[in-house]
């Protein structure tokens, strides 16, 4: 009972937390890639204080309310994701609930940019939207080919079938569906090459050009945690959430397994993440069509033969 | 630079988050903005500053005018500038903005931009170098702690000045005073 209660609490703060951490990481490296010194770790937390004093334009009550309930979709999605050994309400619901969840965010921002009536906005919307069908059939896949292989619908009991077993991207026929998922990861992400929604050149940062002040302030939140959310979903079920070759669970203290599990957690997220940055640094941006053609064709294929294997097998 | 005070964060944290956080709106109106790709790029690097261009006015608080503004430009100008969300800044490049420059006897260049718009800095040369947009910036920092840096109020208590002075030029601007009683919903 008290671990349902500290996890509800903190399991959003952590994920808020990482994702700006994640926000302000994206800038650093990428500057340093590109041998700039670059803005400070923390240039995100700066920005979201400048943003929340801002005078906010807004354009109604649906504007406002859209991106509350993008960012509440956004949180409410760590209640069943489990970070490390925190999962507060991880018995129900499971894969499927997250997959309907995860459709929420996007949803929000297209109710709040409706209300704009900025072209830019419908645009971005409608290519977030494609995007999401183009990558959605993978990732549908990839989920249905992990179910199969632990016959579980739970992250939960994934992840605890990944402590006594090797994690599923390095275990036979799990690789397949893992391999498609990290071929769609930055799609899921946003990131280059498939940063076509948020295309500040093209499309004057599409779903987010009208928003300012602190509605672009919870906007930049909710980018976070969407991030988090992708990359913490690859963590859970590829690469064994918080088990580390079993030499955390092993210990006696519950409190300081569920402690160090957040931590490796965090760490295999942020390092997933940073594979993700090198691949955002060096491609150039694809155009939608090209983005759809690519993601129903290699990934699909690769997560189709994974999941006929995973159940022939 | 004086970003990693915390005590000076905790106690004015407006002040110090609208310097360390001034977001550029792309909009070039003459040559200087030439001088905006290496300042942001690799070789000056102006988002270690926290500078940064973004791509739509909503999101911006600083206006850099980037050389002469010509009667076409103006128009653009006004609005990009009551676009962006209050506290807001404007620097301008170049003399031309100042005086007109070279252009000062053109038929279709304004002489003096702060008839139209409040500008809040004004970086002198022709064409001003990276290094001299940096000292600028550097400079509104200093204006923004002392509270100088206040060209919005201004514009607001001003306006029907403002509005005036655009009107000489455009007969008809084409949307409503931003600010008055003519106009409930301000922007």
């Amino acid at each position: 009972m008290v671990m349902k209660i500290v996890g509800i609490i903190f399991s959003p703060v952590i994920a808020l937390i990482a994702g700006i951490l994640m926000l302000g990481m994206t800038r650093k490296v990428m500057a340093r890639i590109q041998w700039r010194y670059g803005p400070p770790l923390l240039q995100p937390v700066i920005d979201i204080i400048k943003l929340f004093y801002q005078k906010s334009p807004s354009h109604g009550v649906t504007f406002g309310a859209g991106v509350i309930i993008s960012i509440a979709g956004a949180i409410v999605v760590f209640l069943f994701l489990p970070i490390g050994g925190l999962a507060p309400l991880s018995e129900g619901g499971g894969c499927l609930l997250i997959m309907y969840l995860m459709l929420v965010a996007p949803l929000g921002v297209a109710l709040s940019g409706g209300e704009g009536a900025n072209p830019y906005v419908s645009i971005g919307i409608s290519r977030k939207l494609i995007l999401g069908f183009a990558y959605e059939v993978t990732l549908i896949l990839t989920f249905l080919a992990v179910m199969t292989q632990y016959g579980t619908i739970s992250i939960v009991k994934v992840v605890e079938m990944q402590q006594t077993g090797r994690w599923s991207l390095f275990s036979w026929p799990l690789v397949i569906p893992g391999i498609a998922y990290l071929l769609i990861l930055p799609a899921i992400l946003g990131m280059r090459p498939f940063d076509v929604v948020s295309a500040p050149q093209e499309i004057s940062s599409g779903p987010n050009a009208e928003y300012g002040g602190k509605y672009l302030g919870l906007m930049t939140l909710e980018s976070g945690l969407s991030e988090f959310i992708g990359i913490a979903l690859f963590v859970n079920l590829f690469l064994g959430g918080p088990n580390l070759w079993g030499a955390i669970s092993s210990l006696q203290n519950s409190g300081l397994v569920v402690f160090l599990g957040v931590i490796v957690f965090l760490v295999k997220v942020f390092l997933v993440y940073f594979i993700n940055i090198l691949v955002q640094a060096v491609l150039p941006r694809v155009r939608v069509e090209q983005a759809v053609k690519y993601l129903w064709t290699w990934p699909a294929f690769i997560a189709l033969v994974g999941l006929i294997i995973v159940w022939a097998g | 630079m004086d970003r990693s005070k915390l005590i000076k964060w905790l106690k004015e944290p407006m002040k110090m988050s609208n310097k360390y956080s001034l977001h550029v709106v792309y909009f070039c109106t003459g040559c200087g903005i030439i001088e905006i790709p290496p300042s942001i790029t690799a070789r000056w690097d102006a988002e270690r500053f926290g500078v940064k261009p973004v791509a739509t006015p909503r999101q911006a608080n600083l206006f850099l005018i980037t050389g002469y503004v010509s009667l076409k430009t103006l128009k653009p100008i006004i609005r990009t500038y009551e676009q962006m969300p209050e506290p807001k800044y404007t620097v301008s490049l170049g003399s031309c903005p100042i005086d007109g420059g070279m252009y000062w006897d053109s038929y279709n260049t304004i002489n003096h931009l702060d008839k139209y718009i409040p500008v809040d800095g004004y970086i002198a040369g022709c064409m001003p170098r990276p290094e001299a947009i940096f000292a600028g910036v550097t400079h509104l920092w200093t204006m923004i702690d002392k509270g100088m840096a206040d060209g919005y109020v201004k514009y607001r208590e001003n306006y029907e000045q403002y509005r005036s002075n655009q009107e000489e030029i455009y007969a008809d601007l084409g949307w409503p005073p931003l600010f008055g009683v003519s106009n409930q919903d301000e922007q």
